[in-house]
């Protein structure tokens, strides 16, 4: 299995090497160069626009342009923002990367896992209403234009509801509908932005692992303390966490008000991805209740509930998994908008915002990381894959 | 030999609504069967023995319907019972041993796992190592190595995996087991073993079975007594010896001249002519009158009687054979 | 006998008449099985809606439209000074913010939109399918190249390749045709085709087919293509859904230099700030989002029923 993983490494090594150089060259295609933007400027001759060149390694032939620039990437160089000049570009990147990851990371396990449930229930109670709406409902938030959704949850979040709470029970909620802070708020905090966020992502990641351990572990202990084990494992991380933030680590209003801005992209990215989601589990698991299997396990007198989850759904849910692959480059696409549309600066919204204004390195810069995240991605799914499948496992 | 029924069944009659119509796939079946008994029901695909089959696990489809008739299981009837009930008994005091093998097991779990829960929901009380205790005896009984337990089902081969759905269902003790076409997809070597050792185990445990094959040869080897099912009906029923050597319905007549015999006098192999009747238009009358060759007048009118005609021998035919 | 030997005498004609026989035959039954499932017949009408409004477009401007004041472009009503204004007889769905009829923009973008969808959808089709066969049929080397090619592009999301693609270089909508195309030509698509065309290779027909003789050209494009075309055609579905949204979401973030889309209307809308004014200004917004919405579910809806016809056993009983 190590070996397996080993070589799938190092194949999606060679995959990002190909796409950079593949990008390199695209934008090589592009005619002219940096120095042309200061065509314009009368005080710039054309000769010290060609030492500016040389200068940039603009003058060398393409191959060695390409090595120079994948042996800067790989030591860290991702070069300088024409745009922020001159702040390099890894710096701005660096900052806004763990921002996408948490989005990406939140509404992919939420819409995967709320996909799988609805899917499974559906395909369980066939027919009916509730088999009419829930399509209208998957084929609708499938095909929605994202933008479109983004406008209608902000809508009907930060306006409608916002002043119905406050109207109501004189709460108020303040429900952004932009960027990732509150100025105003952050100017007296003791830490800034990045770090108090860096912490929250630290917990995040604490509790899905004190989680995926226990579940792990709970299936090496008599049965009877599974649920114990597995409840207990999710309700004292979170409520763990959640009572540290509050009173005892002393930024609690600093990380609600990431929180709040967090909560609208997403809620958007997690309703795109979840209708493509809860569509294909319940076309698996309708296939899958048609298995021998089922019709043993419900020969063998095993209850309802049973049958659905540890028999139909656990299997039901292998291909979903696998078509990961491609719902998590379309939760991308989803996040670049997203982000754009929330003015939410991660990857995706630099990215869009690089490109409007040709700052052609930083948005290399943004390209590669999101090819690099989709490649961990992909490479999660099929460690995944392993562990969810003996059929894999064993060879 | 005790004499109590372990399952009566009475008139039972199950149908199927499809679109095009209801399709009468067990009309009006009736057998029973004591303790440490062997029936055998043969007939063609088709016929209703595995209808039959689902019918007395009560796992049918949900657009099949028990019409009429009683399927009494240790002395209560299950037709009535609601699903919740009925799951209770199942496997508990009838288990089935499946016609497709290959695809029992859920792929994703052990071989162990899956006898083990069935333990965990029939036999509450016995714990976990109780439980496995029993599953590797079980193993050991259907000659699987103990060890297997603890394997997945791709890991096993198809006359292993068979084995290992006869431990699964004997895992319950149930009073009765149901086996549909238990050895049809082995080959002839591993299709004989694993025959003896449910003959065995059956004798040992003084359990009741019922065989569901259409392989004459099968049911010869296996059953004590012989039902025949002809398009959703049973034809006849008998003592496995009584039917071999003194068939009185035609259909069990062709049924027995279609296969050779190595041991017995030698015989012409008979091909019945014709095909199994459409179930959602069957025959007027006896079902099989259209390929039959005793046909008299009646048998395309009148539905023939179930008559006993002695040493617990009964038919359904206008025009029985001529006894010898 | 004597049968055979007309029909090789009056040649092909009666092959091809053969042809279209079993061709007319497979359409009828398909188009029932197509028929008896409401949502690609849903998807159907959607899609026959938006092609009226293309038809009716240039007819309305020659007849009863004043092309000075309903230009999409640049049209501007006089009587109406204040823009945007909301839904009147004169502007059923109101105007935008520098004046011109939003129904008329509507219609308009609408045939950019079908331009696009189909021009990309058939560069995709055609490619895949080629491309898909070859790699099935040569195996080896070709294979190897072809699939790799295929990871780097599934790598990333089309999106971002399309972003910067589009900040490089300014696209007609032609041309952004041709590169949604050819990104979406080395996607998933194509491996879902190579491994149709891997089952189809083996049959016995194509190996009949070799040992008459015939070279490897005849058999890509003789057998195995017209083999895939069903498949193929499902996808096609898929990719003009891929298409329209791609467009929509450039143009949308302000990427694009056509002239009109529903993209651009809805960018105009947010950039003057009225995106989120739901209750006064909706006509800005709901008309061209919901239309990109519905065209493009209206392609992926007659795509999942194409799906059931293509692949039985997602049908129900």
């Amino acid at each position: 299995m190590w070996s397996y993983i080993g070589k799938r490494i190092v194949q999606m090594f060679i995959t990002l090497l190909l796409f950079q150089i593949a990008t390199y060259i695209l934008i090589d295609l592009q005619p002219g160069d940096v120095t042309d933007l200061l065509i314009g400027n009368p005080d710039i001759t054309a000769a010290e626009r060609a030492r500016i060149a040389a200068d940039l390694g603009l003058d060398g032939p393409l191959p060695s342009r390409i090595w120079t620039y994948l042996t800067n990437f790989y030591t860290g160089n991702l070069g300088v923002s024409m745009q922020q000049y001159p702040r390099p570009v890894s710096e701005i990147l660096m900052t806004r990367l763990p921002r996408t990851f948490t989005l990406f990371m939140a509404a992919t396990i939420l819409s995967f896992w709320l996909g799988y449930i609805a899917g499974k229930f559906l395909a369980w109670k066939r027919g009916g209403a509730w088999e009419y709406a829930s399509t209208i409902t998957g084929v609708t938030l499938f095909t929605i234009f994202t933008p479109l959704l983004a406008y209608i949850l902000l809508w009907l979040f930060a306006r409608q509801l916002d002043s119905w709470i406050s109207d109501t029970f004189g709460i108020d909620f303040d429900l952004p509908i932009s960027k990732f802070n509150t100025p105003s708020l952050w100017r007296r905090a003791p830490y800034d932005t990045n770090t108090v966020f860096s912490w929250m992502n630290w917990n995040f990641f604490a509790i899905v692992m004190i989680i995926l351990i226990a579940l792990i572990v709970s299936n090496y202990i008599p049965r009877r303390y599974r649920p114990a084990l597995r409840i207990g494992s999710v309700v004292l991380s979170i409520g763990g966490s959640l009572i540290w933030w509050a009173f005892i680590s002393g930024v609690g209003l600093y990380a609600w008000d990431i929180v709040k801005h967090l909560f609208l992209p997403i809620l958007t990215l997690t309703l795109i991805s979840f209708g493509g989601n809860m569509l294909l589990t319940r076309t698996s698991m309708l296939e899958t209740l048609r298995e021998d299997y089922i019709e043993t396990a419900r020969a063998k007198g095993l209850p309802e509930g049973v049958i659905r989850n540890r028999h139909a759904a656990r299997n039901a849910v292998l291909p979903v998994w696998t078509a990961l692959v491609f719902s998590l480059s379309n939760t991308i696409s989803g996040g670049i908008i997203t982000e754009t549309v929330f003015s939410w600066p991660g990857i995706g919204a630099t990215l869009v915002q690089s490109v409007s204004v040709s700052d052609f390195a930083v948005a290399m810069g943004a390209l590669t990381l999101i090819g690099i995240m989709t490649l961990i991605g992909h490479l999660i799914v099929d460690i995944g894959y392993v562990f969810l499948d003996p059929r894999i496992r064993i060879h | 030999m005790s004499t109590e029924n372990v399952i009566e069944v009475k008139n039972l009659t199950m149908e199927y609504s499809t679109r095009k119509g209801n399709v009468s796939a067990v009309d009006n079946v009736s057998f029973s069967i004591k303790r440490g008994q062997a029936l055998g029901l043969v007939g063609e695909s088709g016929c209703g023995k595995t209808s039959i089959a689902k019918s007395l696990l009560k796992l049918l489809p949900d657009n099949a319907m028990i019409q009429q008739g009683q399927i009494v299981l240790n002395g209560k009837d299950m037709v009535p019972l609601p699903e919740e009930e009925m799951r209770k008994h199942r496997w508990s005091e009838i288990s089935m041993v499946f016609q497709a093998a290959m695809n029992a097991f859920n792929p994703v779990y052990t071989v162990g796992d899956q006898i083990i829960e069935a333990i965990e929901t029939h036999l509450p009380d016995v714990s976990e190592k109780d439980a496995r205790v029993k599953i590797e005896n079980l193993f050991r009984m259907v000659g699987l190595a103990p060890e297997m337990v603890d394997r997945y089902p791709h890991e096993y081969s198809g006359g292993m995996r068979q084995r290992a759905v006869i431990a699964m269902a004997l895992s319950c003790d149930p009073d009765i087991i149901i086996a549909d076409e238990p050895t049809t997809a082995l080959d002839v070597i591993v299709q004989d073993s694993i025959l003896k050792e449910i003959t065995t185990l059956q004798d040992r445990l003084n359990m009741s079975m019922v065989y569901i094959s259409h392989d004459v040869a099968v049911i010869a080897e296996v059953s004590d007594r012989v039902g025949v099912m002809y398009a959703g009906r049973m034809v006849e029923l008998a003592d496995t010896e009584e039917i071999f050597i003194r068939p009185i319905h035609p259909y069990t007549y062709a049924l027995m001249q279609s296969f050779p015999s190595v041991t017995g006098p030698k015989r012409e192999l008979v091909a019945l002519p014709g095909e199994p009747p459409d179930l959602l238009h069957p025959p007027k009358g006896c079902r099989f009158h259209p390929r039959c060759p005793n046909r008299i007048e009646k048998c395309d009118q009148e539905q023939p009687e179930w008559k006993d005609y002695g040493d617990n021998h009964f038919c359904a035919c206008w025009n029985p054979m001529e006894i010898n | 006998m004597t049968n055979s030997s007309s029909n090789r005498s009056n040649g092909g004609s009666s092959v091809w008449q053969a042809r279209w026989a079993l061709f007319r035959k497979s359409a009828a039954a398909n188009w029932a099985l197509f028929a008896e499932n409401p949502v690609g017949l849903i998807g159907l009408g959607i899609i026959l809606f938006f092609l009226l409004l293309v038809i009716l477009h240039p007819i309305l401007l020659n007849t009863v439209w004043d092309p000075n004041v309903y230009n999409p472009i640049n049209g501007f009503d006089p009587q109406s000074p204040v823009n945007p204004a909301p839904p009147s007889a004169r502007h059923l769905l109101g105007t935008a913010p520098q004046g011109q009829d939003i129904l008329s923009q509507l219609m308009f973008s609408a045939r950019n939109e079908f331009i696009l969808a189909v021009l990309a959808a058939t560069v995709t089709v055609t490619m895949t399918t080629t491309l898909g066969a070859i790699a099935a049929y040569y195996g080896g080397v070709i294979d190897n190249v072809i699939m790799r090619i295929v990871d780097l592009v599934i790598m990333v999301p089309a999106l971002s390749i399309l972003i910067v693609v589009s900040g490089l270089f300014e696209l007609s909508i032609v041309q952004l045709a041709l590169v949604i195309g050819l990104i979406s030509a080395f996607g998933a698509s194509t491996v879902v085709i190579k491994s149709q065309a891997l089952s189809i290779k083996v049959k016995p027909y194509i190996e009949a087919a070799r040992v008459a003789g015939g070279g490897d050209f005849h058999i890509i494009f003789r057998h195995l293509l017209p083999n895939l075309m069903p498949i193929a055609l499902l996808y096609m579905m898929f990719s003009v859904t891929g298409a329209i949204f791609s467009e929509a979401v450039l143009a949308f973030l302000g990427l694009l230099e056509v002239d009109m889309s529903w993209g651009i209307m809805l960018n105009t809308t947010r950039n003057l700030g009225f995106i989120l004014d739901f209750s006064n200004r909706w006509y800005l917004i709901f008309p061209a989002g919901l239309s990109i919405t519905l065209l493009s579910s209206a392609f992926y809806l007659v795509g999942r029923a194409l799906d059931e016809i293509v692949n039985p056993r997602l049908r129900q009983r």
